[in-house]
């Protein structure tokens, strides 16, 4: 749920990189590390790791600024996606306003992914989340290894969910994930501004929200 | 409650004496001393800001550009304090959470474990129930089957002996006539007068005893009722007087007993187990009279029958020694029984009750030590 302090006039997002272990959660936030410029962006925390998989979590601020003066923040975590660490994952995943949940493309690691899907639908229900109503896009990665399951088959199985259509990304190579980060800035919208009339009482509107908070150094540069 | 992922406050992040140290340490390092501190001073102050919250303010130094380095410096080491604080608040916050949960699991173990230790105990309850029911059943079995076997034999014995007695009476009255006869033709004097008064007397007597033994004949074939096995109407008075008449025989007719029988309608009845629950109770009665205390008189047993809401009622009262008040409880319970062993079974009442409740009609006992005892039954008209 989003953290608003009427006395600093500051409003606190949380969004959730959620998925099976080595599906690239932390290499979509470095991504983000790397490709975003808005207007605030605090450092890239990488927590305690071993042989390069996550411990704990990872941590990427950034924010903007309304009309208002409202302090707006937008902070990305990731979760550790080894099955041992579900309390770690639960802890993160509470209070969480979005989830993007990050897939595998491999054809051996489908059984993973469904296994983490049911491990996000459970600890939402225990940190009394709705999946349902939660702001979330799902990301099929490493799209650029050969011999992955064919984006048509995927978006068949995915096609009656609300998450359909899927964003196909190579994190590692920085593609789809700022567009999977756009996707979910924009259903991330459409709850905060219910409860919290960011067009009318700040001065920040759909489009205003989605391209301040995900502009990226590339947008920059074709500018300049 | 502070969740771990709450931005940090430079309070949070340093404990005064590491603030004070890291101090020192700046001032060392620059050409003024500079100073750090939570709260926004009223001087020139540069912030030092942390993942896009300012956690304190730098003021001193001997430049904006000193000033700046050393803030710099503090939100490098800032974000390695924070990490270690944000896992620890992590780790301090799932721990505390998985122990929340193991104790829930705990308890509701706890709670199924005591769920299943009383159902277990229930279980024993149960089956110690049944098994005593099963215990009382066969019991009664038992006994009704050695009723019935005595009941075969009185009856059997009693068919056998209403013929001879049948001929014996008829003969012994057709004897009689004879010796009216013959005491017409002997000569008249005192001798043979005297002889033949006394043969009268001895034929007359054997016709009274002849006459009782076909009574209790008569009795002992109503009360076993080995022919009528089922359900048949029943005169209950009929049942009642020969129920007497087998305890009078039983008592050597020392009994005081006073009838007072009204007219009755006949009821659809089981007449053996009927007779057997009648004899039962003025048996109780007779052994009552005989247990009370000689100073309290005579005693006595009235038997009195009814009609009364389409029921039957059927009173035998007693004035004998009546039921001390710790058997009152258990009078009904199978087996308990006040008497010497081997004198009684313990079934009387107990079975008296169930002959009333099979027949749809109920069983009342009032006593009092002492002063007698009083039994109601009631049998419903069918």
């Amino acid at each position: 749920m989003p953290d608003f302090s009427p006395d600093d006039n500051k409003l606190a997002l949380k969004v959730v990189f959620y998925g099976p272990a080595l599906s690239g959660k932390t290499t979509n936030l470095m991504q983000l590390h790397t490709l975003l410029n808005p207007e605030r962006k605090g450092e890239l925390m990488v927590l305690e790791t071993r042989d390069d998989r996550t411990l704990f979590f990872d941590m990427l601020p950034i924010g903007l600024r309304g009309s208002s003066g409202l302090d707006l923040r937008l902070k990305l975590y990731t979760v550790p996606g080894q099955v041992q660490h579900d309390s770690t994952r639960k802890a993160v995943l509470s209070r969480a306003d979005g989830v993007v949940f990050v897939a595998d493309s491999q054809p051996s690691q489908q059984d993973n992914n469904a296994i983490a899907f049911g491990n996000l639908e459970e600890n939402l229900e225990k940190v009394g989340l709705d999946i349902d109503t939660l702001p979330m896009v799902v990301q099929f990665n490493k799209r650029d290894i050969p011999g992955v399951v064919p984006e048509e088959e995927l978006q068949t199985t995915w096609a009656g969910t609300p998450w359909s259509p899927l964003v196909m990304a190579s994190a590692l190579r920085g593609d789809g994930v700022l567009e999977t980060f756009r996707i979910l800035l924009d259903r991330l919208y459409t709850i905060v501004d219910d409860e919290f009339h960011l067009d009318a009482d700040h001065g920040i509107s759909r489009q205003a929200f989605v391209d301040r908070l995900s502009r990226s150094n590339e947008a920059e540069a074709r500018r300049a | 409650m502070r969740n771990f992922e709450d931005d940090p406050t430079l309070n949070d992040l340093l404990s005064a004496e590491q603030l004070s140290r890291l101090n020192q340490c700046l001032s060392a390092l620059c050409s003024e001393p500079v100073t750090l501190a939570q709260a926004r001073p009223d001087t020139d102050a540069m912030p030092v800001e942390f993942n896009l919250e300012t956690v304190g303010w730098l003021t001193g130094g001997a430049s904006t550009d000193e000033r700046q380095a050393a803030s710099d410096l503090v939100s490098f080491l800032m974000m390695f304090i924070a990490k270690y604080r944000l896992a620890a608040n992590l780790h301090h916050d799932t721990t505390e959470a998985s122990y929340a949960e193991l104790q829930r699991q705990n308890d509701a173990l706890r709670a199924s474990e005591a769920r299943y230790r009383e159902l277990s105990e229930q279980l024993q309850q149960r089956v110690d129930e049944q098994v005593s029911v099963i215990k009382q059943t066969q019991q009664e079995l038992y006994e009704s089957a050695r009723l019935r076997s005595v009941g075969q034999l009185a009856a059997g014995v009693a068919h056998e002996i209403n013929n001879p007695i049948g001929f014996i009476s008829s003969n012994l009255r057709v004897a009689r006539d004879y010796v009216k006869e013959l005491g017409e033709l002997l000569p008249e004097d005192a001798a043979n007068q005297e002889l033949l008064e006394d043969f009268n007397d001895l034929l007359n007597e054997s016709v009274d005893g002849a006459k009782r033994i076909a009574s209790i004949v008569s009795d002992l074939k109503t009360f076993s009722s080995i022919d009528q096995a089922d359900y048949t109407r029943c005169n209950i008075n009929q049942l009642l007087t020969s129920a007497i008449h087998l305890v009078q025989t039983e008592y050597q007719h020392q009994l005081d007993i006073l009838e007072r029988l009204e007219e009755l309608p006949e009821i659809s009845g089981h007449p053996s187990r009927l007779s057997q629950t009648f004899f039962n109770l003025l048996d109780n009665a007779a052994q009552a009279i005989r247990d009370a205390e000689p100073e309290k008189g005579a005693g006595r047993i009235l038997v009195k029958t009814r009609v009364h809401d389409n029921a039957i009622e059927i009173l035998i009262q007693d004035n004998g020694c009546g039921i001390p008040e710790d058997d009152r409880p258990r009078i009904f319970d199978a087996f308990f029984t006040s008497r010497p062993v081997g004198s009684g079974t313990g079934l009387g009442l107990t079975v008296a009750r169930d002959t009333a409740r099979a027949h749809g009609g109920q069983l009342q006992l009032d006593s009092r030590e002492g002063t007698g005892t009083r039994v109601l039954m009631s049998l419903p008209i069918t």
